[in-house]
């Protein structure tokens, strides 16, 4: 079969495709196939578990490398050295051979290992550091305890002695007993304990001290004004130093034990002041020592590190690629007496030949006699949707994507939302000025597109840039329908001769018309500023977007003509398609002609008063043949007119609501009764296939859409198809029409009603940014001179910002929702099927896109 | 009233460009995208201006504004 061009008008035609692959090359195809990435691969052992399958050793083995390569990343990102973009390989995506993933895995094994020995005693040398500097602080602040407790061990012994003497006596008797200073403590038994905790702990250490020694201790203790770094996680501490004296020797043990379990560290400190001075001396060479060999390390360190982060990137990417090679390998099947791999994929038809010759390709570089085998099988199974899309077109497609998967070959509703989507906009947001803002935009993120797409952004603006295509139209048709309405930033555009001429030597307050003379683009400019100039846009601007709904919906309604011609289900055209097109047509076409009429009809030459179209509405519902009393008809004939549209619109609901169930009723039987039944089963050739299977994990992921209605789908689609392997049901098919039928007329309203807001964001734009000009730059010119100038120039900037971010960011995302909103429930409710499934093809572009190495 | 004939000659004018936006759209893979685009804005387009000027060509109501000074006072912001 010639396989035609794939456009974006349908999804891409797919094929079935069966690949054997001999075994001793499965690694390379796969990996070939991925860099092509057109190839949904189908898990032919979805029944085995991870840990079951053949290449999980190998998957594992790369897990590890993978972790080890993190390990490298977080080590660098500790030490602050740079890694070497991706974008600085000029070809980082050329796939390696299997010995050289080898050599990497050794090469990363061995790294690690250096790393992290270098890294283990870089850690323990900053442990040692830490130990020394708490115990240069303690010497230093313990000795300031000995100095001022030297003073008073007489006071201490006297409290020894007595019992009723008060512990803290010392403190108020300050300097007594200076006789006594050069008694030693170690003569009245008292001990000491002196070491350095956590400053949030100490209260807690005071407490649980002071009541298991029930008091009997003296504890002093300074902060140390430096904090603390902790080696193993970078963390600042800031510490106490504490000393306590205690008498007797389980009293320090008690205290050394509690000060232990509280996380302080102790330091034997020597009481005799000479000892303490050599110390510290002591220490601070060490402390020298140390410092130089932290320099050394950390230098060996750095240097490994830089090595590494030169390479990192692309052995990410190496490994990344492999491990998702190795994961598809894991969805074929293995053929043990062939020792052939079997694998099932969806790819598109018309990427076949390139896939066959990238496979020979492949076969040709091993050397291999066996060829790779590609099969095409004959499936009843629903194929992926595809779409090939393009800078310009993702952000559309996404859009529609985000609502439903488009069912296979459906008419894409992206194509046409190109337009509508920022025209609809457009007409919410109509400001030439705001427009130009958002053209520049998007100008400026199309011309940095290189550079911003390499960039991390962060989330709003990640998502304006995501969509900045769709910004382009949108400023290009805001320009355009600024124009229209004639407002650029809320000024008029007095582009043309107005039709308007104030009477009395243009002092007004009435105009009057320039004879035959239509004002030929857009909206007359005269209307700024005048004081009925919001009756006449309101009038304007409702009938507009009753007429562009109008529009929209009979547009969006005939695409499921396309639809239904093109799946060949005529029960659609007839049964669907022409009663619901004649009851729109009856009740809101004819709504449109009347608005239309109504213009064109020169009323005030004729002398009439023209009649009201909304009470003309609610008269044809109500009081079918009678007009509004006491008005002049719209033409001549109009009751009758009106009468034999209600009834057209009445007949068409009982047509709507049981010709195509019952029509599928009489299908149904007439095939049971020549004896066909179930043709579809026997048509599944699939060698390999649990197609109960399938089925269950397909209606699984489909839950969101509703089970009912998927179900009826995929009866309509099969007996269009004459394959019936579904139960019949009369009791759902008339259900589901039946929710359909009301559904389609009460949103015929509904959806009509909904187009008002096209309205109703115009006006608001309108209104908000004429508030913002009044308010403002207004203000701004009746100032003259210096301070004009000043006052000008600070205004200016305020009006800007205030344009910036109200009326174009702000008040742009509202009309971009509601547009949204249009294209979602109101256009694609007429005709957008979307029980598909979406295509993932394995491709190694796709998957680093989605898990980047920066 | 020539003035009536231009929604007419607009519509020729929309009818002509898309049958050009038809032919002349680049070939490749793209050309179903270059047709689509062009076809649906001009007529987009054209509807817009087409019901922005029938609904001006018999207006029912004047413009009316009291703040007028003069000959020129219509330009007043």
């Amino acid at each position: 079969m010639a396989p035609h061009k794939d456009t974006m008008f349908r999804s891409a035609d797919m094929s079935l495709t069966q690949l054997y692959i001999a075994n001793e090359i499965g690694r390379e195809v796969v990996s070939a196939l991925g860099e092509l990435g057109v190839m949904d691969f189908r898990d032919l052992n979805a029944e085995t578990s991870a840990f079951q399958r053949t290449f999980t050793q190998e998957i594992r083995r790369l897990d590890n490398v993978e972790r080890q390569l993190r390990y490298f990343h977080s080590q660098m990102e500790k030490a602050g050295i740079p890694i070497r973009s991706i974008y600085d390989f000029n070809n980082p995506f050329t796939s390696p051979s299997a010995s050289e993933i080898d050599e990497l895995a050794d090469k990363c094994q061995s790294l690690e290992n250096r790393i992290s020995s270098l890294n283990e005693s870089y850690e323990t040398l900053k442990r040692r550091e830490v130990e020394l500097t708490e115990w240069r602080w303690v010497l230093r602040e313990a000795g300031g305890f000995f100095d001022r407790a030297r003073g008073q061990t007489e006071e201490i012994r006297h409290s020894l002695d007595n019992d009723d003497a008060p512990l803290l006596q010392d403190i108020e008797h300050h300097g007594q007993g200076e006789g006594a200073a050069d008694r030693s403590f170690s003569v009245m038994n008292i001990g000491f304990v002196a070491g350095v905790i956590p400053r949030e702990r100490i209260a807690a250490f005071e407490r649980i001290l002071w009541r298991t020694l029930r008091g009997n201790l003296y504890m002093n203790q300074s902060e140390i004004p430096e904090p603390i770094i902790n080696p193993e996680n970078n963390e600042q501490i800031s510490k106490n130093v504490f000393i306590i004296f205690a008498h007797g020797k389980e009293i320090i043990a008690k205290i050394r034990k509690i000060s232990e379990s509280l996380g302080a560290d102790l330091y034997s400190v020597d009481e005799n002041s000479e000892l303490r001075r050599d110390q510290i001396r002591e220490v601070n060479t060490r402390l020298s020592d140390l410092a130089s060999v932290l320099r050394n390390t950390k230098s060996t360190l750095d240097a490994e590190l830089t090595a590494i982060g030169r390479n990192l990137a692309p052995w990410m990417v190496i490994i990344k690629k492999e491990k998702a090679t190795y994961q598809t390998l894991n969805r074929f099947s293995y053929d043990h007496q062939r020792k052939t791999l079997i694998a099932e994929a969806w790819a598109p038809t018309n990427s076949l030949g390139l896939i066959k010759s990238t496979l020979s390709d492949v076969n040709d570089r091993a050397g291999l006699s066996v060829p790779t085998i590609v099969n095409q099988i004959k499936t009843t199974k629903t194929p992926p949707t595809y779409f090939k899309t393009n800078r310009f077109t993702l952000g559309f497609q996404t859009i529609i994507d985000a609502y439903g998967t488009i069912k296979y070959r459906e008419v894409n509703p992206a194509l046409p939302a190109i337009v509508t989507f920022p025209f609809m906009f457009a007409v919410m947001f109509g400001d030439a000025g705001h427009g130009t803002i958002l053209l520049l935009a998007a100008v400026a993120m199309i011309y940095y597109e290189r550079k911003l797409e390499r960039k991390k952004l962060d989330e709003l603006f990640g998502m304006i840039f995501y969509g900045r295509y769709i910004v382009l139209m949108m400023g290009i048709f805001s320009i355009y329908t600024g124009l229209i309405y004639c407002d650029a930033f809320s000024l008029e555009l007095p582009f043309f001769k107005s039709m308007w001429k104030w009477d009395n030597d243009g002092k007004g307050p009435t105009a009057s018309r320039v004879d035959g003379y239509t004002y030929p683009f857009g909206l007359d400019w005269r209307w700024h500023g005048t004081d009925n100039d919001l009756l006449f846009s309101n009038s304007y601007k409702m009938k507009l977007s009753i007429l562009l709904g109008w529009a929209h919906m009979t547009f969006s309604l005939i695409w499921s003509l396309v639809n239904a011609r093109y799946f060949k289900t005529p029960i659609d055209i007839w049964g669907n398609f022409v009663p619901g097109m004649i009851f729109f047509q009856s009740i809101f076409g004819y709504l449109a002609f009347s608005i239309v009429y109504k213009w064109v009809v020169d009323w005030q030459a004729a002398g009439q008063s023209p009649p009201s179209l909304l009470n003309m509405l609610i008269y044809m519902f109500l009081q079918p043949g009678t007009l509004e009393p006491g008005t002049q008809p719209l033409y001549r004939g109009q009751a009758t007119v009106q009468v034999i549209l209600l009834l057209m619109a009445l007949v068409c609901v009982p047509i709507l609501l049981f010709l195509k169930p019952f029509y599928l009723r009489y299908e149904h039987n007439k095939a049971r009764a020549l004896g066909y039944r179930g043709i579809g089963e026997t048509s599944r050739v699939s060698a390999l296939d649990n197609d109960e299977d399938e089925g269950r994990a397909l209606n699984g992921g489909r839950e969101s859409f509703g089970d009912d209605d998927d179900g009826i789908a995929m009866i309509t689609q099969d007996i269009g198809h004459g394959e019936d392997h579904e139960e019949f049901e009369f009791g759902e098919i008339m259900i589901h029409q039946v929710i359909h039928t009301i559904e389609f007329c009460l949103n015929c309203v509904s959806h009509t009603a909904s187009y008002l807001r096209l309205w109703a964001l115009s006006l608001a734009h309108q209104r908000l940014s004429i508030v913002l000009w009044d308010m403002t730059m207004r203000i701004a010119f009746g100032f003259t001179g210096l301070t004009g100038a000043i006052i000008m120039t600070v205004i200016f900037y305020g009006w800007f910002v205030l344009t910036v971010f109200v009326l174009c960011i702000m008040e742009g995302t509202s009309a971009m929702l509601h547009s949204l909103r249009l294209h979602w429930v109101e256009a694609m409710s007429k005709h957008f099927m979307g029980d598909g499934v979406p295509f993932q093809p394995f491709s190694f572009k796709t998957l680093l896109e989605e898990d980047p190495v920066e | 009233m020539a003035n009536g004939w231009a929604p007419f000659i607009g519509a020729i004018v929309v009818a002509v460009f898309c049958a050009a936006a038809w032919f002349l759209a680049p070939k490749g893979e793209n050309q179903t995208i270059w047709r689509s685009t062009l076809v649906l804005s001009a007529v987009s387009m054209y509807l817009m201006w087409l019901i922005t000027f029938l609904a001006q060509l018999h207006p029912l109501i004047s413009p009316v504004r009291y703040d007028l000074r003069g000959e020129h006072g219509g330009a007043s912001l």
